[in-house]
């Protein structure tokens, strides 16, 4: 019986939660389909007829969202790319050698992720202007892959000192060298903080604001993001028409989350408990 | 030869990572630390001034609000850890629905902060739907203008940062469990062991480092990454009761309005950093690992 | 499980082909270039208008104007994403030599400030235009009269008002039109009379988007007519001080006053949603500017009226006026390329026949002193014709008198904490004092 109220309260307390998660899709869905005088006179209520499916026509024949997602996505993707590569191997290193000045080394690379990047988006400017990368997507994905990188290798290096030291042995002795030891048992083994990145920093790179409008100021570069602040101004705007474009623009990130994070729980799946 | 090798395979692998963090990271933050002892006002004027900057900021009293406010706040990480565990093992242990939550979860790291943070205020107004239950059950006296005093303001933030955290806690924790033999949990439950035994006697000990990572992250997260947050919650106030140290670094440098004073931004920022510097020692300490890494 | 590693390897593909591809385009060599920002939705960019494609827009086809009138010069339009910060912007793009040729910055403080990266445009302006247009004194550093000119008052001329529900009004037993109140004593009563009729009087959130919207519209004008704009300018470079303006404790004195009075609604400093509430017909007044204008006719109707704030003191030399003026410039770079083409762009967009142009897709008050109303179409009985009619009279935005590092820094957070009674008039002011720099 106690078991059984157990259930029922865990089973509320998981609906309430998912309702409460799924209530600003709602919230962007109904009011993108409202006029703009409608939304601010009634901004709770459900859209009345006609339905303002203009919204979604605009966002992408006029406003060309598309076109912005090609460079949200050329520069997430970089990021990710570039924060694997250069993390993977670091952080197997800092998991698994064992050299003097490790824990220095690993020290240093964590205080960097202290400092909020409103106080070095000034100085990376001027480098980036003087590398002539100012307005060029390695701009933004140079600064997130160094602003990532403490986190990313703090994660992979919790994960991968995690793997153990006989299945390397073991690989060495197979006569497997260093990236082949890296391809066919640090990545396998580790396969939860890589996909864990992925999630974490394509999804962080595609939602940021503050990076690519500092850095990316011609209109064929922009990311979605920055393109959808243009429509909200201090008095008006186009509400309407930019929760059409977030509701739109989440859509790829979502995605990003649902395919790979199937891959974290493939290894669990095995034998459920029920 | 071997041990050749093995220096080169140390030496290669981090190279990318110093000189990418070298370039792009430590000589902004240089820059910034420099510039804490200047008047910097982002342009031409740079004139070294000392300690100024951090006197009259210290002084100024809106220091130890700040300060108090940025500590309050990190009591959301606790709280998010454990959400996130406490989902994540029902997540594990597959309840009822758990490809719809597990679908769901994620969700509020996708929308953006400014409507999280709208809606929010509009549910906790003083007119909002949740007073309005604290009223329809009778409870009309608890029905207060949350966001009117500093101290329930934090607390519907920390709410807010709680709830938008749960499923980035869950499936780091749930990316730690794939590492678990599914066979310790299979005589955990032969063995008769509750819900409560099994989160605490056999996930926890054996996520030591994943929960480790989460308790960093998030804890490094509230003290760096909160701006958007109170920007459109609660815009640091009313007046500054609700401002962090991060957000105090925001408005110094992109503004209240339109100007900007470098130099405090950046002594508040080498504030912060001694601060995070303090925590981390601490949750070293804490956790008793710190002689691992010798 | 294949297939999504062969899609993922073929976007990533993708995705570097276009990082490379990208990087080699060259700008095609014209003979001048100019790259032009202006804001999305406040400026020169209606709020209906962000729903069509680019090329329809006013200002796209202004450029095209330009261009047309002047061959061998192109125009690039580029809309920043967020006005505030892009006065930082244009300070980083100017420290690090790749400014626009033109920037659509805020008027006042936000530019004198910025007066070492501003090329000033002195000699430039045809003298036609100084007399064809207000404002001047706006774009003039530290509104000197014989100030620098540090570039044009551009796009609309806000008039701060407080729009209202008439029926509202009527079942309080009040007509703000036959009858508006013209005293501090009349708005009083008609408030208590609103208040009586179990309507909020005044719904305003004074801290939700930075800025105590009801101080700056409508009691900043009260705080111009007791202490004149001149003497706040000196107050807020430290000549004198704020908290010996009598004016200024005297207008926060009766801020307050309309808070205990319960006038206002209750929770300002923690709302944001007055003007739904104000739209759903729940309270009789909300101090507005013209962008409202057309979504708030478009949902009460002929309900929407238009107050201008009653006179504090009737013996001020400024009167019948209210809080206004162009907010927003068109500024150059100290080390912009096409300084003669860029001020020529400037004057070419703030001339008559260009604002009777806009005004076929955006309606406000011009800037323009030889427009009529009968020009413009305006019916002589709408709400923007009367806001026309006191386009000219305005006291120029007090907050844009505070500068920023500086009293701006505690009037724009601070000042619904005044409304409240967290912060006495004085304490408020004395706030205002210790933030002016040295």
């Amino acid at each position: 019986m106690r078991g059984k109220l157990k259930g029922i309260l865990v089973t509320l307390l998981l609906a309430l939660m998912t309702i409460s998660f799924l209530y600003p899709l709602y919230y962007m869905l109904a009011n993108s389909l409202k006029t703009r005088a409608d939304y601010f006179a009634r901004p709770f209520a459900l859209p009345g007829a006609p339905l303002q499916l203009a919204n979604y026509a605009t966002m992408i024949s006029q406003f060309r969202i598309l076109n912005l997602f090609k460079n949200s996505f050329v520069i997430s993707a970089l990021t990710v790319v570039l924060l694997l590569a250069a993390g993977t191997f670091a952080s197997y290193v800092f998991a698994k050698y064992r050299f003097k000045g490790r824990s220095a080394l690993y020290v240093a690379v964590m205080v960097t992720m202290f400092i909020p990047s409103q106080v070095t988006i000034i100085p990376l400017y001027v480098l980036f202007s003087r590398m002539g990368l100012v307005s060029t997507y390695w701009s933004v994905v140079l600064s997130y892959v160094a602003l990532f990188l403490p986190e990313c290798i703090l994660l992979m290096t919790a994960n991968f000192r995690g793997i153990i030291d006989e299945l390397l042995e073991a690989a060495e002795i197979d006569g497997c060298g260093y990236f082949q030891k890296i391809w066919n048992v640090v990545l396998p083994m580790g396969r939860a903080a890589v996909f864990l990145s992925i999630i974490f920093y394509f999804i962080t790179s595609w939602n940021d604001l503050f990076t690519p409008m500092i850095f990316l100021q011609s209109m064929e570069k922009r990311t979605v993001m920055v393109a959808l602040a243009t429509l909200m101004g201090r008095y008006t705007g186009a509400p309407t028409l930019q929760f059409a474009g977030l509701l739109l623009a989440a859509v790829p990130a979502l995605a990003v989350y649902i395919v790979f994070q199937r891959q974290i729980i493939r290894g669990l799946s095995v034998g459920a408990i029920k | 030869m071997k041990k050749r090798r093995i220096v080169l395979q140390i030496v290669f692998s981090l190279l990318p990572v110093l000189l990418v963090l070298a370039v792009f990271r430590v000589y902004p933050i240089a820059v910034a630390v420099i510039k804490s002892f200047t008047n910097w006002d982002g342009l031409y004027r740079s004139d070294f001034i000392g300690l100024r900057n951090y006197v009259s900021f210290i002084q100024s009293g809106l220091f130890w609000m700040v300060l108090r406010n940025t500590l309050i706040l990190l009591a959301n990480v606790p709280l998010q850890v454990f959400a996130g565990l406490v989902v994540a093992l029902l997540l594990y242990e597959k309840v009822k629905g758990w490809r719809v939550y597990r679908a769901v979860i994620y969700i509020p790291q996708i929308i953006s902060a400014v409507i999280i943070g709208f809606l929010f205020k509009i549910f906790f107004g003083f007119n909002g739907p949740f007073n309005a239950v604290l009223r329809a059950v009778g409870l009309g006296r608890l029905a207060i203008e949350w966001f009117g005093n500093s101290y329930t303001a934090l607390g519907v933030v920390i709410f807010a940062v709680v709830w938008f955290s749960i499923g980035w806690q869950a499936i780091v924790i749930l990316g730690g469990m794939s590492a678990i033999p599914t066979s310790v949990f299979e005589a955990a439950v032969l063995d008769g062991a509750s819900y409560w035994q099994r989160a605490f006697k056999i996930v926890v000990p054996m996520l030591v480092r994943v929960l480790e990572f989460c308790i960093i992250a998030s804890g490094v997260w509230t003290l760096t990454q909160l701006f958007p947050f109170l920007y459109a919650m609660t815009r640091g106030g009313p007046g500054f009761e609700t401002s962090t140290l991060d957000y105090m670094v925001y408005l110094k440098s992109f503004g209240l309005g339109f100007g900007s004073d470098y130099g405090m931004a950046t002594a508040i920022a080498v504030l912060l950093l001694l601060l995070v510097l303090a925590f981390t020692l601490i949750e070293m300490r804490v956790a008793n690992r710190a002689d691992d890494w010798s | 499980m294949s297939r999504t590693y062969l899609l993922v390897t073929f976007l990533l593909l993708a995705a570097f082909g276009l990082a490379f591809a990208g990087g080699g385009q060259e700008a095609q060599k014209e003979a001048v270039k100019l790259t032009v920002w202006i804001h999305g939705a406040d400026s020169f960019i209606g709020p209906n208008e962000q729903q069509k494609p680019q090329g329809e827009w006013y200002i796209a086809q202004a450029f095209q104007r330009f261009e047309q009138a002047n061959p061998g010069v192109s125009v690039e339009l580029v809309v920043p994403p967020d006005q505030t910060a892009s006065h930082q912007n244009f300070n980083t793009a100017v420290l690090a030599g790749n400014a626009p040729d033109v920037a659509n910055l805020w008027t006042g403080q936000p530019i004198y400030t910025r007066k070492d990266v501003i090329m000033p445009i002195d000699d430039l302006v045809p003298a036609a235009d100084l007399k064809g247009i207000w404002g001047w004194e706006s774009v003039r550093y530290n509104f000197d009269p014989k100030g620098t000119l540090l570039g044009y008052p551009a796009g609309q001329n806000q008039i701060c008002f407080m729009m209202y529900n008439k029926a509202i009004v009527k079942k309080a037993g009040l007509d703000f039109e036959a009858a508006p109140p013209k005293t501090i004593k009349d708005f009083d009563a008609a408030l208590a009379k609103i208040k009586a009729s179990g309507k909020t009087p005044i719904l305003v959130d004074e801290a939700a988007q930075g800025v105590p919207w009801f101080m700056a519209w409508v009691a900043d004008y009260w705080w111009a007519q007791l202490t004149g704009n001149a003497q706040i300018i000196e107050q807020d470079a430290g000549k004198k001080k704020f908290a010996d303006d009598k004016g200024l404790l005297a207008m926060l004195a009766y801020y307050r006053s309309l808070y205990t009075n319960g006038y206002f609604r209750p929770d300002l400093s923690t709302s944001n949603d007055s003007f739904s509430q104000f739209l759903q017909g729940n309270g009789a007044i909300w101090p507005a500017v013209p962008s409202f204008l057309a979504d708030a006719e478009k949902t009460l109707g002929a309900d929407v009226g238009v107050l201008l704030p009653p006179e504090f003191d009737a013996s001020s030399k400024i009167r019948n006026s209210t809080i206004g003026g162009p907010g927003q410039s068109l500024v150059m770079p100290k080390n912009g390329k096409n300084p003669k083409v860029a001020v020529k762009l400037m004057s070419f967009l703030n001339s008559k026949a260009e604002y009777l142009e806009s005004q076929k897709v955006n309606t406000y008050p011009t800037v323009r002193t030889d427009v009529t109303i009968q020009e413009l179409g305006w019916k002589p009985a709408s709400n923007i014709a009367k806001l026309g009619k006191v386009a000219n009279t305005y006291n120029f935005w007090v907050d844009n008198l505070l500068r920023s590092p500086g009293p701006a820094d505690v009037f724009y957070p601070q000042g619904a904490l005044v409304a409240v009674g967290k912060m006495t008039p004085l304490q408020f002011a004395q706030e205002m004092d210790k933030s002016v720099p040295k």
